[in-house]
């Protein structure tokens, strides 16, 4: 279960159409919600996701295993429903420990309102406080807007994995694998610790 | 309010200087004490000594540096060792518990009230080893009563980089509260 304190939910997100939107951590009670929201979605949307998750049972064990500083997922509601979901996965203990990767998805009805570029911002700020250097994305080379509303944060194209997803006519699309490297911020702080010239203090 | 004279000590890298300036703000705009800092530092920014110094008091500070050291804060062994002699009987010992292995016998011997955190250990579960002073300082702020724990958290969110509050934060909360445990446990 979850294990590590996460403060200041739930908060709230306006879209630029006037939308209020709330962040909320996923919870056990959100089963239901969860499930219709990723039922709802356009197959083109579905394609995109890593694990079928029309199955209620691969929800069941998300809530089952839900642990913080492994994955955090935030769930956008608007009107007593889910219309987005955004999670940051972290591999605490491998060598990849300093990374962490934000996967999200809005609903059809929220795209292009900028519901998935504040997602994606408030989970880039959850990276930053777990102390993670790099934040990575992967989208597909078609997957336009969610590009944009990465790059728009900072997040730069660092790899493409040739034909590496099959879209929904079944065709190989590039996958893009997008990073944006926040360790500059850290690099301040060492300086700052680094007890050696105390000028730059003041 | 007694005068404080405040020692910290240890390796370049650990924060030692950051934790005098931090400490020094609280005392000095937060607080409204007169505080005065000098610091020392090795040719190398990691790995060699460093210190700080900071007088503290009410009134404004004649000498600015430390002759009665009564509050020492150590960070690594060779500052116990170098610093630990010179605190007066009846100081107060802040240190951290797996770096430092301290003489209990002799402190109790000379009345010196002494208290340990893994500091390190709570900053590397938080995500950040770098973070370690600023747990220090959350420690420091809940038990030594120099400057009351509002000014000190004041003084960690003006002092370390932007985008890094958070974290900082969290890890000045830590030591806060692993103090006040300590406090009420003792």
């Amino acid at each position: 279960m979850a294990n590590k304190k996460i403060e200041g939910y739930p908060r709230t997100v306006v879209l630029k159409s006037g939308e209020e939107i709330e962040l909320r951590l996923l919870h056990e009670g959100d089963k239901a919600a969860l499930l219709k929201f990723f039922q709802d979605l356009p197959e083109k949307d579905k394609l995109f996701l890593k694990e079928d998750v029309q199955d209620p049972n691969v929800i069941q064990r998300w809530i089952d295993g839900m642990d913080f500083e492994t994955i955090l997922p935030v769930l956008a509601w608007y009107d007593g429903r889910v219309v987005g979901d955004a999670t940051l996965h972290m591999d605490k203990l491998g060598w990849s420990r300093h990374v962490g990767e934000i996967r999200v998805v809005v609903a059809a009805d929220f795209q292009h309102k900028g519901l998935g570029k504040a997602m994606v911002k408030n989970m880039v700020a959850h990276a930053i406080d777990f102390g993670l250097d790099k934040i990575i994305a992967m989208v597909m080379e078609n997957q336009h807007s969610a590009r944009k509303a990465f790059e728009r944060l900072g997040f730069e194209k660092e790899a493409v994995l040739k034909g590496h997803v099959r879209d929904i006519q079944g065709n190989k699309q590039d996958l893009i694998i997008l990073a944006n490297d926040v360790s500059y911020i850290w690099n301040k702080m060492e300086e700052l610790v680094s007890d050696f010239d105390p000028r730059r203090f003041y | 309010m007694a005068k404080y004279e405040i020692k910290i000590g240890g390796l370049g890298g650990q924060g030692v200087i950051l934790s005098g300036i931090i400490i020094g703000r609280a005392a000095a705009i937060y607080d409204g004490k007169y505080a005065t800092m000098t610091q020392s530092f090795g040719p190398e920014a990691r790995g060699s000594a460093a210190s700080s110094e900071l007088v503290i008091d009410t009134e404004p500070v004649g000498y600015p540096y430390v002759v009665n050291q009564n509050i020492l804060v150590v960070m690594a062994r060779g500052a116990y060792k170098e610093y630990g002699p010179r605190l007066v009987d009846g100081g107060m010992l802040l240190y951290e518990k797996d770096l430092v292995p301290i003489d209990e016998e002799d402190l109790k011997r000379r009345k010196i009230r002494y208290f340990g955190i893994p500091a390190t250990a709570f900053a590397e579960e938080l995500g950040r080893r770098i973070v370690l002073n600023i747990v220090m300082m959350g420690f420091f702020a809940a038990v030594a009563g120099v400057v009351s724990p509002e000014s000190m958290e004041k003084a960690v969110l003006a002092s370390v980089p932007k985008g890094t509050e958070k974290l900082n934060l969290s890890a000045f909360q830590k030591g806060l509260e692993y103090g006040r445990n300590l406090l009420d446990n003792k």
